[in-house]
C-alpha cells in the first residue's frame, strides 16, 4: 500500500509542478463562457420574450390609422408606449426628430386578413431589438385576430418562465463541467502510462518496490482525485454564480464515478497499445462512441446528472448506485490482467 | 524544395509503421463501430435535455412528443396530488395547464408553453385556410432617421396611400374581465392575396428550416412579417454539418504534432536537423501527407452531402491551413507529454468557439463573417455571398497561416525544439528569433502588426470570459485592463526580448522602435477597421468601436505607453518587465476609461 500512495504523490506532484492544469482549468472557463455568451446571444435573436423579460427597453410607438385596435391595448400591456396620431405626415416629424421608435399603420379591419405596415429606422440593429419586443404584443394580437375569425386557439394563457436558459444550463453547461475533468482524467492516465512505456522508465519503476498493480492504482486514484477537485470547485464557482446545483453530494459522486470510468478505460487502452499517439487517438474515439452509447441508457448518465442537478422527482441515489456496476466490471477486468496486457505488444 | 517530397515519403512510412499488425485491425474495427454507433444514436434523435421534466397528463390532454417531458398518464385529482407532493413537474388538462409557484415548475410550464404553441400553429396550418390561421401580415419599411436625409426616404403618407374616409368603427372593446372580444363588420373585401404569397414562402421555409428570407421578391420589396413566423430559426443543421468536416481534420492535425513528437523521443529529429535539408524543408514535407488527407476528407464529405465542390474547397482549405498552423505551435512549444495534451486540448476549443460561435448567427447579424464557417452555413442553406465577405472571413486564417508558418521556420532549431524552460520563456525566445536581426526596425513595426489577428483572437476570448462577471462596471474595468494588457504585451514583448539579449542599448534606439512598433500595431488597427467597413454597417461599427476602445486610441497614446514600458523595463532590467507592463497597462487602461467617459459609455 506505501507504493500506492508514493505513486499518487508522484503524480499529483508532477501535475502540480507542470501548471498545465491550470491551463486545463482556464479552457474549462472558456468552454463556459462561450456558451453562456452563445446562449444569451442566440436567445436574444431567437427567443425575444426572455430579453423583454429581462431588459428594460422602453420603445415609443407612433400608432396611425385605427386607433381602437386591440393591439394598442397589447403594446401598452407590454409597456410600450403608444402615441396616436390622426395625420400620418405628423408621425414622420415626430419619427425624423426622434421622438418615435417605430410606426404602424393599422388598417381599419374589416375581417379577415389585417395588412399592417410597420415603419422603421435604416439601422441594423436598432431593428433587432424593436422587432425584438414588438414580437409578443404582435402574437397576442394575431391570436385575437384568429379568435375573431372563429380559429379556436389553445394554450393561450400559459405563463409559465422561459425555459430555455434553465434547460441549456443543467443539460449543457453542468453536465460539461462535471464531464470535462473526467476527460481530463483520461488524457492524464494515458499521458503518463505512455509515457513510462515510450521512455522505458517502467522497467526501473518495477524493479523498485512496486507491483504494475501499485503503479496503475496509484496514477487512477492521482486522476480521478484531480478530477473530483475540479468539480468540488465547479460546484463552488456556480453557486457563487446564483447556480444550485441540488443533491450536490450525488452529483459529484456521479462525477467521480464516470471519472473514475474513463480513468480506467484509458488505462487500459494506455497498457495495450504503450505510444501516446495511438492511444490518445483511439481515446478519443472511443469516448465519443461510450458517450453516444450511454446515450440510450435510461437515465443516461448525463441524463442522470442533469436530472440530480435540478432536483427532478424520480432520480436519487439507486440511480448513481446502478453505476458503480460497469466501473467495479472494467477495475476487475484491468487488475486480474495488467501483467498479461502490459507484456501484449501492439 | 526537392526534399519536401522525400521528407514526405518519410512522414509517410513513420506514420505506417505505427498502425501495423494486430493493432490496425483493432483500430480500424474501433473507428467502425465508433461511426457505426454515432450514426445510429443521432438517427434515432439526440435532444440534450431528455427527460428533464416530469409532467402528468390526462387521458383527454394532448399528445406530447417531445423527449424533454417524461410523461405519466393520470386523472385530475392523482395528477394534483402529485404536483403538490412533487412528484410532477406539471400536469396537463384537455386544454389547460397546471403548475406549482417554485421555479422548477415554473420552468416546466414554460417549456411546455414553447411547446404547445409550436403544436397549435401546426395544427391551426392543418385545419383552417391561410387567411384564416395567419390573419395578419406586417409590410416593413424604413425610414430615414435623420432630418437631413428624410427627403430621400419613404413617406408614410406614401405609403399608406390616400386614407380611406375612416369613419373608424370600435372594432375591439376591452371587456372588464381583461378577455378582449372583436367584433367586426361583415366581411367586404375580398381575401387579400398580395401577402399570401409571402405567408406561403414563409411557411415552407419555417418546415424546412432554412432561413426565411422576409424579402418575398415576388411581392414587393418590402419584408413581411407574420408574427407567429417570426422566428429566424438556429442554424444548428448547417453548423452541424459544417462540423463534419472539421472533427476528422482535428484529427488528422493530431497525427500532425504526434508526428513531431515521437521524432522528439527517439531522437530523430536530431538527426534530420544536422541533415542538409532546411527548416522549412521539413516542416512542409511533415505537413504535405496530413494536408492531402484533409484535403480527401473534404472532396469526400462535400460528394456524400452533394455540396459544390469548388466552394467547399474555397472555404475549407484555409480552414485547414489555419488549424494546421495553431497545431504546428502546439507541437513546437511543448515540453512534455502532458503539455501537449492540454495544449491540445487549448487549441480545440479555442479553434472550435473561434469558428463555431459566429457560424450561429448566421444572417442574424454580419459579424458571424468572422468565422469561414457562416460561409459554409451560407452554402449549404443555398444563398450566395459575395467575394468581400470571402475575404473578410478566410484572410485571418491565411494570416495565421503564414505567421505560423514563418515563426515555424525561425525556431526550427534544436536548442530551441529540445528546451524545457518557462512557458513565457519559451514565448519570449521564439518572438526573439522571428526578429531579423539584420532588419530590426522594419521586424518591429511588421511584429506589431502581424500580431493584430492574435491579439484580437484573444481579446474575444477575454470579452467571453469577462461575461461571468456579474457586475457590470466590475466586468468592463476587467475587460478594458485585460484588453490594455494584452496590447501592451503585443508592442513591448519584441522590444523587451532585444534588450534582454542586448542587441539594443541606448534609450534613443528603444524610444525609436516603441514608435515603429505603435506605427505597427496602428496599421494593422486601421486595416482591421477599413476590412470590417466593407462588411459591417457604419452603425454596427461605431458601437463595437466605442464598446472595446479597440480601433479608436491614436498613434499618440499607443507610442506613449509602449515606451513608457520599454524605458522602464531598459532603466530597471529585463526581470522587471512585468512591473513596466504593469503601470504601461494602467494607464492604458485609464486613457481608456477616460475615452469612454467622454463618449457617455461608462
Amino acid at each position: 500500500m506505501g507504493a500506492f500512495w508514493a505513486i499518487f504523490d508522484k503524480e499529483i506532484r508532477a501535475i502540480g509542478k507542470e501548471k498545465t492544469i491550470v491551463l486545463a482549468i482556464v479552457i474549462q472557463l472558456i468552454i463556459a463562457s462561450l456558451s453562456s455568451v452563445i446562449l444569451i446571444g442566440l436567445m436574444s435573436f431567437y427567443d425575444p420574450s426572455t430579453i423583454g423579460q429581462n431588459t428594460n427597453i422602453h420603445l415609443k410607438i407612433g400608432i396611425t390609422g385605427d386607433e381602437y385596435s386591440s393591439l394598442v391595448a397589447d403594446l401598452q400591456q407590454a409597456h410600450i408606449l403608444t402615441i396616436y396620431y390622426q395625420d400620418p405626415d405628423d408621425a414622420q416629424t415626430d419619427f425624423t426628430r426622434g421622438l418615435l421608435d417605430a410606426v404602424i399603420y393599422i388598417p381599419p379591419t374589416a375581417g379577415g386578413v389585417s395588412e399592417m405596415k410597420l415603419f422603421l429606422p435604416q439601422s441594423d440593429s436598432r431593428n433587432t431589438v424593436i422587432l425584438m419586443v414588438l414580437k409578443e404584443p404582435l402574437k397576442k394580437y394575431e391570436n385575437q385576430l384568429r379568435m375573431a375569425d372563429g380559429v379556436n386557439v389553445k394554450f393561450t394563457d400559459l405563463n409559465g418562465k422561459s425555459s430555455t436558459t434553465y434547460e441549456f444550463l443543467f443539460s449543457f453547461i453542468v453536465p460539461m463541467l462535471m464531464l470535462f475533468p473526467a476527460f481530463i482524467a483520461g488524457s492524464i492516465v494515458i499521458d503518463t502510462l505512455s509515457e513510462e512505456f515510450e521512455n522505458k522508465t517502467i522497467e526501473t519503476l518495477l524493479s523498485a518496490p512496486v507491483t504494475l498493480a501499485d503503479m496503475i492504482g496509484g496514477k487512477l486514484a492521482a486522476s480521478v482525485f484531480l478530477a473530483v477537485v475540479q468539480c468540488i470547485l465547479w460546484t463552488v464557482l456556480l453557486y457563487f454564480n446564483h447556480i444550485v446545483i441540488q443533491n450536490a453530494v450525488l452529483v459529484l459522486a456521479m462525477a467521480a464515478l464516470i471519472a473514475a470510468f474513463v480513468a480506467a478505460g484509458s488505462a487500459l487502452i494506455a497498457l495495450y497499445f504503450k505510444d501516446r499517439e495511438r492511444s490518445q487517438f483511439v481515446f478519443s474515439i472511443l469516448i465519443i462512441t461510450v458517450a453516444s452509447l450511454s446515450y440510450l441508457a435510461e437515465p443516461s448518465p448525463i441524463g442522470l446528472i442533469t436530472r440530480l442537478a435540478t432536483g427532478a422527482p424520480g432520480v436519487g441515489i439507486l440511480n448513481v448506485a446502478f453505476y458503480v456496476l460497469p466501473l467495479a466490471v472494467l477495475l476487475i477486468f484491468i487488475f486480474l490482467n495488467t501483467k498479461r496486457l502490459a507484456a501484449l505488444k501492439a | 524544395m526537392k526534399n519536401i517530397p522525400i521528407i514526405a515519403t518519410r512522414e509517410v512510412k513513420r506514420f505506417t509503421t505505427r498502425f501495423r499488425g494486430g493493432s490496425r485491425a483493432i483500430i480500424l474495427v474501433i473507428l467502425a463501430a465508433s461511426l457505426l454507433v454515432s450514426y445510429f444514436v443521432a438517427s434515432s434523435g439526440l435532444t440534450m435535455s431528455k427527460g428533464m421534466y416530469t409532467v402528468g397528463v390526462s387521458p383527454t390532454g394532448p399528445a406530447i412528443e417531445d423527449s424533454r417531458f417524461n410523461l405519466i398518464g393520470v386523472d385530475k385529482a392523482e395528477g394534483y396530488a402529485m404536483l403538490t407532493r412533487h412528484s410532477l413537474d406539471a400536469y396537463v388538462d384537455t386544454d389547460t395547464v397546471y403548475g406549482r409557484n417554485d421555479d422548477r415548475s415554473r420552468y416546466a410550464v414554460g417549456a411546455l408553453k414553447q411547446y404547445l404553441e409550436k403544436q397549435e400553429l401546426n395544427r391551426i396550418t392543418e385545419e383552417y385556410d391561410l387567411d384564416q390561421a395567419y390573419p395578419l401580415r406586417i409590410e416593413t419599411h424604413y425610414l430615414a432617421a435623420n432630418e437631413t436625409t428624410a427627403a430621400q426616404g419613404e413617406s408614410i403618407s406614401s405609403v399608406i396611400g390616400p386614407t380611406p374616409a375612416a369613419t373608424p368603427v370600435p372594432v375591439a372593446t376591452a371587456a372588464p374581465g381583461g378577455t378582449v372580444t372583436v367584433t367586426r363588420a361583415p366581411v367586404a373585401s375580398p381575401a387579400p392575396a398580395r401577402s399570401d404569397a409571402a405567408v406561403e414562402a414563409q411557411l415552407a421555409q419555417a418546415r424546412n428550416g432554412t432561413q426565411p428570407k422576409f424579402k418575398a421578391e415576388f411581392v414587393s420589396d418590402n419584408e413581411i412579417i407574420i408574427p407567429s413566423l417570426m422566428n429566424p430559426p438556429v442554424p444548428l443543421p448547417q453548423v452541424i454539418i459544417a462540423f463534419l468536416y472539421i472533427v476528422p481534420i482535428f484529427f488528422i492535425s493530431v497525427f500532425f504534432t504526434s508526428s513531431f513528437m515521437d521524432e522528439k523521443t527517439n531522437r530523430k529529429l536530431n538527426i534530420l536537423l544536422s541533415a542538409p535539408v532546411s527548416a522549412f524543408e521539413i516542416i512542409a514535407g511533415k505537413m504535405l501527407p496530413y494536408l492531402t488527407f484533409a484535403l480527401v476528407v473534404i472532396v469526400g464529405v462535400t460528394l456524400v452531402l452533394n455540396g459544390n465542390l469548388l466552394l467547399a474547397l474555397a472555404i475549407f482549405i484555409p480552414i485547414v491551413l489555419f488549424i494546421f498552423a495553431v497545431y504546428l505551435m502546439v507541437a513546437l512549444f511543448y515540453r512534455t507529454y502532458k503539455d501537449q495534451t492540454f495544449f491540445s486540448m487549448a487549441a480545440i476549443t479555442f479553434i472550435t468557439g473561434y469558428l463555431v460561435f459566429p457560424a450561429l448567427f448566421t444572417g442574424v447579424n454580419n459579424l458571424s463573417y468572422i468565422s469561414p464557417l457562416t460561409l459554409a452555413v451560407q452554402m449549404y442553406r443555398g444563398e450566395s455571398f459575395g467575394l468581400v465577405e470571402y475575404v473578410f472571413s478566410t484572410a485571418p486564417m491565411y494570416l495565421v497561416f503564414l505567421l505560423g508558418m514563418y515563426v515555424g521556420v525561425r525556431i526550427f532549431n534544436e536548442e530551441y525544439l529540445m528546451g524545457y524552460g518557462p512557458l513565457y520563456k519559451k514565448a519570449g525566445d521564439a518572438i526573439y528569433l522571428a526578429i531579423n536581426r539584420k532588419h530590426l526596425f522594419l521586424s518591429i513595426a511588421l511584429l506589431s502588426l502581424f500580431l493584430i489577428p492574435a491579439v484580437f483572437m484573444a481579446q474575444l476570448i477575454i470579452l467571453a470570459l469577462a461575461t461571468n462577471i456579474q457586475q457590470y462596471f466590475l466586468m468592463l474595468i476587467a475587460l478594458l485592463f485585460c484588453c490594455a494588457l494584452v496590447e501592451e504585451i503585443a508592442k513591448s514583448a519584441g522590444i523587451v526580448m532585444l534588450l534582454e539579449n542586448r542587441d539594443i542599448g541606448s534609450y534613443k534606439q528603444v524610444v525609436l522602435l516603441s514608435l515603429l512598433s505603435a506605427v505597427g500595431f496602428l496599421i494593422g488597427e486601421k486595416a482591421l477597421l477599413y476590412l470590417s467597413l466593407g462588411i459591417l454597417s457604419n452603425e454596427v461599427l461605431i458601437q463595437a468601436v466605442t464598446d472595446s476602445g479597440l480601433l479608436i486610441i491614436p498613434l499618440a497614446a499607443h507610442f506613449v505607453f509602449t515606451s513608457i514600458v520599454c524605458v522602464s523595463t531598459k532603466k530597471l532590467g529585463t526581470k522587471w518587465y512585468f512591473l513596466a507592463i504593469l503601470v504601461g497597462t494602467l494607464l492604458h487602461t485609464l486613457y481608456n476609461v477616460y475615452n469612454l467617459r467622454l463618449a457617455g459609455v461608462l
